[in-house]
């Protein structure tokens, strides 16, 4: 029973993987629809196995959690020099509930490709590539449960290889379509720019830190961390030049974020996602939207411990940058997907961002709840794309509300929870309610009390209740934990104890915040001021345009949303064909309706505390120097010790939540409503602001998604392509040219003393020893010349010469030696 | 361990070319199908020893197997032997070779639909001829009988292209023959300067290489710098012209020039032998030859050697982003994929050689398949401008899919063989211990976007996008193309998935010529420490 949850995980990653061997030998004998069984068939045992380990794993006491985590076997899969690769499954609550979601999600959508694909094309050309569709759907799932389950960093890599494989063919599944084979390029491409970084830091990981087992890395990350030394060296020596200010730790760090900036499609190589919509439906709401490019924000959450605070903070500004700019692209969307699409950039953006922030618990549970309910918007634009005869234009839709009441309303309760719908001061509200705002109340913290450790002031707060405050502490070898007395103060909490009890007592308040069970409150917060030490202590707060800017795009959001929607299902029908053609499939909307009950009820009580529970496991374990927050209390952190840490109080009138009610609270219906009513009447009233004067402009430079692939595509492919012309011709010309030339200049040296030295072949030729020699032989001998031509080949007079240089080389060679 | 398999694998060739040569021509490649069978088979059984776990017992050169010592020239003071042995580079190299070549005697199954078919027996006979020379080469343990085996492999090879090959094929195989001959120039140069050098110190001088590299004295003079040949310290003098012998061969910038044309102008069969065992050579000699050997000049050279490698990668990549001929693309993707061999052979690091090594194996794997795929398509269509192509996947799909298979291999994705050569490269030059490794390996790792660009562009213009209807008839994949290219792509994915059996092959011999290296490199790093590096 030991390895009872792993051996289950294992086998549910490969259940899809026997589904893809069979498929693609044997795919097209099935036809249509039974390959598609196969695939449904192989990601519902996945799926069923991944809820018995969530079950399993939801009725197991953290301890014995972490003796499973502890446990859980390797298998020796090679050794790269000294250092031994091992594979296995890396058990913990991340991912139980990581592969739970994937294969949960994943059903619905097979479920859903497979009415998809009923009424849509599965033609390339005139032949049916049915079988095809499933097989990488198969492989894809394959690859992303590895992903998820992996343990070792060079095997998460090569599953990150192969998602990104999977989707460069689902993308390009339509191959004959010239702009779908480009964006399957575009996509995989700049994920190889991402992946360039990503090898980078694996090669420092391994170089450095001697292992590729996650874990381990972490363990002895934070072991050189706490000794200032190795990679923590303040001044590293780039490439010869000496850099001060910045250690190799974050270049590693930052490398190995590339890689997640490749695949989550972050500024500035977010450009290939909304190209990769030309992929089939299922496969943006699958792999564009729910999983896949959610691999780069796992990928983060996994090699937090691997992040230092300048790390982080490169993280942070990469994910407000891209969850800036594409919701304000979003804004000008006419295609329903390409408007999901930037939605999806910019709340992956979030993510990003609050992993930055050290929001670690609420990115993932941001991760969590927004797979839900994007693959469920995917789902639903995939129904009406179908349902309107393959129509994308929202600007051509409206009034559908009608003719597909299920989609429509789904659609709606997506649009909420994407919008943050939430009832301030109370507990009701969607999922990604929650989980942004939990992002945004860790910026907060970050940005307002970071360094307020003394007397909490008002003025900065933007409502009127008193900052919550407070102290971090950092690790620095100065002050070895036993050596300071606990201090807490205010919400953001330095956790340095060793041994001290101080959060045993916290309760298990892991759930929700705002609850008035904070244990831990008035307990610690007066016990002094704590020294604002090591690293923590010199880091700036958060800028303040990083804590504003999202807070800007939390009102943005439910206005493009609620755009997309209303011109979509409201209003007067405005192309009667795709109106009257309008309708709806059950096989389509039974995977809507699971969704959207998903995304209401699931996600907060089933993922919510475990991603608590990974969180302290992950952190516990090690004393990471990254930065990271902590809603209410985690009592298991109490063994956790030294490190960065804050945590978010719940103490009336320090709860940056409730600050944030000010800020964010009504967002959701202030932007629905903005969109509301701007576009009840349809496009008029849009059209004629966006010709008012600068938001014109403005309005062009987003309709041109900010100029983005103008660039890359003229300046770095039309570069590279540029380049390699150039060095073809230089191969060409100058150095094949060198080579004939030399040929030549042989060629001339043999002609020379073949024919006019040797013998004579043309009349004018000299052919001086020939001539020599018959004169000799007419003077002497009083004899004919004897007429010879040399052989035709050009090769005997090469051997000659090169069988001459060997004898003068030697000659030489011997005579030096002789004289030595 | 005396014993004679492996001249009987040497020598196996040659009396399949007896048989094709008195047989009628219509059976010409019948008999070398079944003698290049038969070869691969008597290799396989050398399998053997190299499954132990002490096959790779003791120090460098001690743990030669199926070793066999015959004297077989005497004259005048020269002691010339018949010295064979395999260890654990040369072994799997033996099983690439006649692995590919038997596939290759497969691949020529159609050689009357040739355009130029003329003498079946020649080409049958040559084609035999090669894989002895090949095979000898890789199993010569004695300098003088691996520069034999090298000449002989050089001029079936010629004939092969200058006779069967496109319409450049004189001005192809000329060049050929010119670099390769100008290499063994220098190699001869090196092989009489060493053993003279070696006569000097034993009184009477050998011709093993592998008492070069292990015979204290031997080893002592060779590196010894007060030593000099021509007024240059003896070991770089030697160094540098074995190594221009061996890059030639490689082939590594600026001496490539030769291959785009040769590919291009040879039958598929050759290409495959060309790309697939021909290159390996090269890189087989750095590691037989010019590393154990010479030590301190191997050191004093890694920067530039490296950097060639670096050159190699990304120039040969940006090359094959200009390229509109299928074949000229595959041929500068080799020149590419070469790179990180040398470039894993120069940092002198155990990942380093490693992947060196398994890149090499792996190229050998992955570039006969994509010159055989590039042939199927030649054979159908008799052009090879990728232009003119255009949704091959939909009339070939069977076919279409092992080319995605075989493109994704030489591309490099995980899970697949040329995936593990790179990034063990990679790893190993940005963990070696020279103070230019990490820059170099930052920008070989750049090489990954190039490649990943121009196969995928390749794979858009070729396979993908509509079908054409002038292709649209073409026949898919025949069940004698399709079994060439099973096992390939079988050991594209075994060598992707589980590699640590194919290093299991490699590493032991690997570890010891890196201990004969050793010193050198120690000496080389306390120079660094203390001018303060």
């Amino acid at each position: 029973m030991d390895h009872q949850y792993e051996s289950l995980l294992a086998i549910g990653v490969l259940i899809p993987l026997i589904g893809f061997v069979i498929l693609a030998l044997f795919g097209h004998r099935f036809g249509k629809p039974y390959a598609s069984y196969v695939a449904f068939a192989a990601i519902v045992i996945s799926c069923i196995l991944a809820t018995w380990v969530l079950v399993g794993w939801h009725g197991t006491g953290d301890a014995a959690r972490d003796e499973l985590t502890k446990n859980a076997y390797r298998y020796h899969w090679g050794s790269m020099g000294d250092i031994s690769i091992d594979v296995g499954v890396k058990l913990d609550s991340l991912t139980v509930i990581m592969f739970f979601m994937v294969t949960f999600v994943s059903s619905c959508i097979f479920f859903f490709s497979i009415g998809y694909m009923e009424g849509h094309s599965d033609e390339i050309d005139g032949q049916s590539k049915y079988h095809r569709f499933f097989c990488y759907f198969s492989l894809f799932a394959f690859s992303m449960l590895g992903l998820v389950v992996s343990s070792s960093l060079l095997f998460l890599f090569i599953f990150w290889e192969l998602v990104g494989l999977c989707s460069y063919l689902l993308i390009g599944f339509y191959f004959d379509k010239k702009f779908a084979s480009d964006a399957a390029i575009k996509a995989f491409v700049t994920n190889r720019v991402g992946d360039f970084g990503f090898i980078i830091g694996l090669a420092m990981v391994v170089l450095y830190l001697g292992t590729f087992d996650l874990d381990e890395a972490a363990r002895n990350f934070s072991t050189d961390f706490y000794a200032g030394t190795g990679i923590f060296a303040s001044s590293i020596n780039l490439f010869g030049w000496q850099v001060s200010g910045m250690t190799l730790a974050t270049l590693m760090g930052i490398g190995l974020f590339c890689g997640a900036m490749g695949k989550s499609a972050q500024f500035p190589l977010h450009v290939w996602l909304p190209d990769a919509m030309a992929g089939p439906t299922p496969v943006s709401a699958l792999i564009h939207a729910a999983t896949m490019v959610a691999a780069g924000v796992y990928l983060v959450a996994r090699v937090f411990r691997l992040l230092t605070p300048d790390a982080q903070f490169f993280v942070a500004v990469i994910g407000c940058i891209t969850l800036t700019i594409t919701a304000l692209i979003a804004i000008v969307q006419t295609d329903i997907k390409k408007v999901l699409a930037y939605s999806t950039l910019s709340q992956l953006g979030y993510m990003i961002f609050g992993l930055g922030v050290g929001a670690w618990v609420a990115a993932l549970f941001h991760l969590m709840t927004h797979a839900f309910f994007k693959a469920m918007l995917f789902l639903c634009s995939g129904q009406v794309i179908e349902g309107c005869h393959h129509e994308q234009h929202i600007t051509k839709m409206g009034g559908l509300r009608k003719k597909m009441p299920f989609t429509c309303w789904t659609f709606f309760v997506g649009v909420l929870a994407i919008a943050g719908f939430g009832i301030p001061w109370t507990h009701a509200g969607l999922g990604g309610f929650f989980s942004k705002d939990e992002i945004l109340a860790v910026a907060y913290e970050r940005t307002y009390n970071w360094h307020d450790t003394d007397a909490p002031s008002e003025s900065h707060s933007a409502t009127s209740e008193p900052p919550s405050v407070k102290a971090v502490s950092a690790p620095h070898q100065t002050h070895p934990p036993s050596e300071t007395p606990e201090q807490h103060a205010g919400s953001i909490q330095p956790v340095r104890h060793a041994g001290s009890t101080a959060f045993t007592e916290g309760g298990s308040d892991d759930g929700i915040h705002g609850g008035t069970d904070d244990a831990h409150g008035g307990d610690h917060h007066a016990t002094g001021t704590p020294k604002k030490t090591g690293i923590a202590a010199t880091l700036p707060a958060l800028p303040k345009w990083m804590f504003y800017l999202p807070i800007i795009i939390a009102y943005v959001t439910p206005f493009y949303m609620m755009r997309c929607w209303w011109l979509t299902f409201c209003g007067k029908p405005r192309d009667k064909h795709v109106y009257d053609h309008a309708h709806e499939n059950w096989k389509m909307f039974v995977p809507l309706v699971v969704l959207a009950v998903g995304t209401v009820f699931c996600s907060y009580y089933v993922f919510r505390p475990l991603i608590h529970h990974a969180a302290s496991g992950e952190m516990g374990a090690t004393h990471t120097p990254a930065i990271v927050a902590f809603d209410g209390t985690a009592k298991t952190i109490a063994d956790a010790g030294d490190k960065m840490m804050m945590t978010l109080t719940h103490d009336e009138g320090k709860d940056p939540h409730h600050a944030l009610i000010g800020l964010v609270g009504f967002a959701w219906i202030i932007g629905i409503g903005i969109a509301w009513l701007i576009y009840r009447n349809g496009l008029a009233v849009g059209k004629r602001i966006t010709q008012i004067w600068p938001i014109s402009w403005c309005h062009r430079a987003l309709v041109q998604k900010l100029y983005f692939d103008h660039v890359y595509d003229n300046v770095l492919v039309g570069g590279t392509i540029v380049l390699g012309a150039v060095a073809y011709l230089f191969d060409k010309i100058v150095v094949d040219g060198l080579v004939n030339l030399t040929a030549a200049f042989g060629r001339v040296i043999g002609i020379f003393t073949g024919r006019q030295l040797d013998m004579p072949v043309e009349r004018y030729d000299i052919g001086l020893v020939d001539a020599i020699a018959n004169g000799i032989a007419r003077v002497a001998m009083g004899i004919g010349t004897v007429a010879r031509r040399p052989q035709s080949g050009r090769i005997r007079t090469y051997v000659l010469i090169a069988t001459g240089s060997v004898a003068v080389v030697l000659a030489a060679a011997l005579i030096a030696g002789a004289a030595d | 361990m005396e014993s004679s398999i492996l001249s009987w694998l040497i020598f196996l060739p040659v009396i399949g070319i007896v048989f094709v040569l008195a047989a009628p021509g219509r059976y010409a490649r019948s008999i070398t199908w079944l003698f290049t069978f038969a070869v691969f088979l008597l290799s396989c059984t050398l399998f053997d020893p190299f499954l132990r776990s002490w096959a790779f017992d003791g120090p460098y050169g001690t743990n030669m197997h199926f070793e066999q010592i015959v004297e077989w020239i005497n004259v005048g003071g020269f002691h010339i032997n018949w010295h064979v042995g395999i260890d654990g580079i040369s072994f799997p190299l033996i099983i690439l070779t006649t692995l590919i070549t038997w596939l290759s005697a497969w691949a020529s199954w159609g050689f009357d639909k040739w355009k130029i078919n003329r003498s079946p027996k020649g080409y049958f006979a040559l084609f035999l001829l090669l894989e002895t020379g090949v095979l000898g080469t890789f199993a010569a343990l004695d300098f003088f009988l691996f520069y034999i085996f090298w000449e002989v492999m050089l001029l079936p090879m010629y004939f092969l292209i200058g006779v069967w090959g496109g319409p450049r094929k004189e001005y192809a195989a000329i060049k050929f023959f010119l670099y390769t001959l100008a290499g063994s120039v220098l190699m001869l140069i090196a092989l009489l300067a060493m053993y003279f050098a070696s006569a000097d110190v034993t009184g009477t001088g050998t011709f093993s290489l592998i008492e070069y590299a292990t015979h204290p004295e031997i080893a002592k003079e060779f590196n010894n710098p007060a030593r000099l040949f021509l007024g240059w310290p003896f070991a770089k003098v030697m160094f540098v012209m074995l190594f221009i012998g061996f890059m030639i061969k490689v082939p590594i910038f600026p001496f490539h020039t030769w291959l785009p044309d040769a590919h291009v102008e040879a039958p598929t069969p050759i290409s495959m032998i060309l790309a697939g065992i021909l290159l390996k050579l090269g890189a087989y000699g750095f590691l037989r030859v010019c590393y154990p050997i010479f030590p301190s000049a191997a050191v004093w050279a890694a920067y530039f050697l490296a950097v060639l490698g670096l050159v190699n990668i990304i120039y040969g990549a940006l090359c094959c982003l200009a390229q509109s001929d299928f074949k000229r693309l595959v041929a500068y993707s080799s020149i590419s994929h070469m790179g990180y061999v040398l470039l894993g052979i120069a940092v002198m690091t155990t990942v380093g050689f490693q992947g060196a090594m398994f890149q090499i194996l792996a190229h050998g794997i992955s570039s006969p398949m994509c010159f055989f795929l590039v042939g199927v398509i030649y054979d159908r269509a008799h052009h090879r401008d990728i232009n003119r192509f255009g949704g091959l996947w939909l009339s070939m799909p069977r076919y279409g899919s092992l080319a995605t298979l075989g493109f994704f291999a030489s591309l490099g994705l995980p899970g697949l063989c040329g995936f593990i050569g790179e990034i063990w490269v990679l790893l190993g030059t940005f963990s070696a211990p020279w103070p230019w490794a990490k820059p170099v390996a930052v920008i070989a790792a750049f090489g990954v976007v190039l490649t990943a660009g121009y196969i995928l562009w390749m794979i858009q213009r070729v396979y993908l996008g509509k079908l054409r209807k002038e292709y649209a008839s073409y026949p898919d994949a025949t069940a004698r193309e399709t079994a060439i290219l099973i096992p390939m792509a079988a050991l594209a994915i075994f060598m992707g998935i589980l590699p640590s059996y194919t290093f299991d092959l490699m590493n032991g011999t690997l570890a010891d010529v890196l201990d004969v290296l050793q010193p050198a490199i120690t000496a080389a790093q306390d120079v660094v420490i203390a001018m303060g590096g």
